[in-house]
């Protein structure tokens, strides 16, 4: 048989019958295969696979209806062995029972050649047809899964300690409109987001790659998360079509600071969850969808709270809450909080919600891409504040006679003096942080560098600009009462233009090169009118000791990273020296 | 599932109705009964008193609406959301992009 000839089965017990029919298909260029009862069809089917059946009624041992059903059983749903019954019976009943037990079409005879020849050609037509809807199925899904393992790559594969972030992620199509994402931040805090494209499968998935280009190199470079939000929307808004969006919650949590700030743009809400399992608190979505606006709304603003080491963070999306059963009804809010906080209290928050949505849907359909994670505030990577940066071991004196003379002048140096309305909408520190990359290139002591920078800055602006006193964040509602007001005063600052240049921050940094090292000298002038920041420390360190205090944290931390620290004319100017010890070096 | 669309009387209002569910199935119904109206200033009011249940890609599908209402200058309102819809715009904060009543 050659690949272009195709195979017939004719299964009737006349034997002229069965002559007749394979004359008339041979002339069609059929090869042909003869059975003389049901049964023995059945099996000539399973050896043969041939690509059309013609099929009497009333045989001995297994009739036609019967062979029927057994051939359709075993070619599958997806495909098409066209059964054509031959019967002299030209009764209604016989005609339904044929397309019942899955015969394609039924030939009455008596038939002339020709028409039983046009049957055939008619019968084939349908079948390629099939078999091409079938073979352009399979190359469908084979790019989908193709596609689909390039992607994951790109996303999941780099996500940050995936070890302990809990993750639920269930597609409806082999492509997920859903997308996971975890960072760390320079400073050791970490960055995380659940978003979720509209509509699921490949044309919902567009935009998951810019996505976590943009979260994963932003983060990298210290920005902050409304930074990160306002860049992803605008690309978005401009990637997406008009009724494609990206509803997303995002999380910065600092273990250092005890705090994280949250964002949640058209998600349902986030949770906190405390060690006991219960609710300490909800994030609601405060702003449409990214992608929706070409820019963020004027008073997008994250929320900030406080957290405990043994808090978790949790966000959902609305496939979750939006599975239903069998009858219909939804997965809803009351069930997830019951699972999530029996799951707290078992230790397994992802295993229990799983299982609840799994005896609740039974066997439904999943309609929509279902997607949880759980991030706990504690156990990141710690800066390293017991690793004092005085003069490393192995650094000696002599290292400073290497080369130039670093006390007498920098190899470099590089100011940034931000102004009125710039100390709101700028972030200045990735912007230095560039540069110093860009200089010396890549290294992992810029991490405590950005620590100091940052703290320092924030101090600057907060304590000194703005005058907030940071003995507000005493409490928990005066933490965020504090961020409240500071977002105030931040507003009421873009706003004057009359006294924009009075109110500064100065930044100034020299480089100096040590043999096997290197030595930042920070300055940072701030135009307000000076604190008393010994009072901060010793408050601090005292408060340090009964773990109560929540604020000045951040200036003991830079204590313990600097060389030197020392704060002039009246706290309003702020020096830190910085020296690294290249480790490699020393090898 | 169906949607109805008729103008008011003084033809100054388009009105739009979904029933039961708005969903992606909707998509091309939904589309067709506004595409054609192409008056100026005209008042459209989205009906979702009806509506039982909205997905993501009716959010989309609102979105669509919303740019031909502002390429004829018109308004755009949803009218009676049903309180499992109406949590749905809330989460979407679509009471910033249009009016809600």
């Amino acid at each position: 048989m050659t690949r272009s000839q195709k195979l017939a089965l004719v299964v009737d017990d006349s034997k002229v019958q069965c002559k007749m029919l394979s004359e008339l298909l041979e002339e069609e260029n059929y090869h042909v295969v003869i059975a003389n009862d049901g049964a023995s069809g059945v099996k000539k089917y399973s050896e043969h696979q041939p690509d059309l059946v013609l099929m009497d009624i009333n045989m001995p041992i297994m009739d036609g209806f019967e062979a029927t059903r057994r051939i359709k059983k075993l070619s599958g749903a997806g495909t098409l062995a066209p059964i054509i019954f031959i019967t002299s019976m030209d009764n209604e009943q016989s005609f339904i029972k044929s397309v019942e037990a899955g015969g394609d079409s039924i030939l009455v005879r008596p038939f002339t050649p020709l028409v039983f020849k046009a049957k055939v050609k008619a019968m084939q037509r349908i079948s390629d047809l099939v078999g091409q809807v079938k073979s352009l199925q399979q190359e469908q899904q084979d790019d989908a899964e193709l596609a689909e393992k390039m992607m994951s790559n790109v996303i999941e594969a780099r996500n940050f300690a995936l070890d302990k972030i809990g993750v639920i992620k269930k597609a409806a199509a082999i492509f997920s409109g859903d997308i996971q994402l975890s960072a760390l931040c320079p400073n050791g805090d970490i960055n995380v987001l659940l978003g979720d494209f509209t509509g699921h499968g490949l044309r919902s998935s567009i935009g998951a790659i810019p996505v976590t280009e943009t979260f994963r190199a932003m983060t990298k470079k210290g920005f902050s998360i409304l930074d990160i939000v306002a860049q992803i929307n605008r690309h978005m808004h401009t990637l997406l079509p008009g009724d494609l969006f990206f509803a997303a919650s995002f999380a910065r949590i600092s273990e250092h600071e005890k705090s994280a700030y949250i964002f949640n743009a058209g998600l349902p809400d986030g949770y906190l969850f405390d060690q006991k399992a219960s609710i300490k608190k909800q994030f609601t979505s405060t702003h449409p969808p990214l992608g929706i606006l070409p820019q963020l709304l004027p008073d997008a603003q994250f929320e900030v709270v406080q957290v405990m080491h043994t808090d978790r963070i949790v966000f959902i999306t609305d496939g979750i809450v939006e599975a239903r059963n069998q009858a219909g009804e939804f997965f809803g809010y009351s069930r997830f909080e019951q699972a999530a906080i029996n799951g707290i209290t078992q230790k397994n928050l992802v295993v229990s919600v799983l299982d609840s949505l799994d005896d609740f849907c039974q066997n439904c359909e999943q309609e929509d891409d279902i997607s949880l994670v759980e991030v706990p505030c504690s156990g990141w990577q710690k800066v390293k504040v017991t690793n004092k940066v005085t003069i490393p071991e192995g650094f000696t004196e002599e290292d400073n006679h290497f080369g130039t003379t670093p006390n007498l002048s920098p190899t470099w140096s590089y100011h940034l003096h931000l102004t009125g309305r710039l100390l709101k909408t700028v972030n200045p520190i990735p912007l230095v942080m560039s540069q110093i990359n860009d200089i010396e290139g890549a290294g992992e002591h810029w991490q405590s560098l950005y620590t100091i920078l940052t703290e320092l800055f924030i101090n600057a602006l907060d304590h000194g600009v703005l005058e907030l006193y940071s003995s507000l964040k005493d409490s928990a509602e005066g933490f965020t009462q504090y961020f409240n007001e500071r977002t105030k005063r931040l507003d009421n600052l873009a706003d004057n233009a009359v006294s924009a240049l009075d109110n500064f921050v100065r930044i100034e940094l020299q480089y100096f090169p040590l043999a096997h090292g290197g030595k930042m000298i920070i300055n940072i002038k701030d135009s307000g009118q000076g604190f008393e920041i010994l009072d901060v420390i010793k408050d601090n360190s005292i408060a340090m000791n009964d773990g109560l205090k929540l604020s000045g944290r951040g200036i003991e931390l830079v204590n313990q990273l600097c060389d030197t620290l020392e704060y002039q004319e009246k706290g309003t100017l702020v020096t830190a020296s910085y020296i690294w010890h290249d480790l490699i070096s020393l090898e | 599932m169906t949607v109805s669309s008729k103008f008011s009387a003084d033809a100054k209002q388009f009105v739009i109705a979904i029933d039961q569910r708005f969903d992606f199935s909707l998509h091309q119904q939904f589309r067709e009964a506004y595409n054609s109206v192409t008056n100026q200033g005209l008042k459209y009011i989205l009906d979702l008193s009806q509506t039982e249940y909205m997905d993501s890609s009716a959010l989309g599908m609102i979105l669509l609406l919303k740019d031909h209402v502002q390429l004829y200058s018109g308004s755009l309102t949803i009218s009676k959301p049903s309180e499992t819809v109406n949590k749905i715009l809330k989460i979407a904060q679509f009471q910033r992009l249009m009016t809600i009543e």
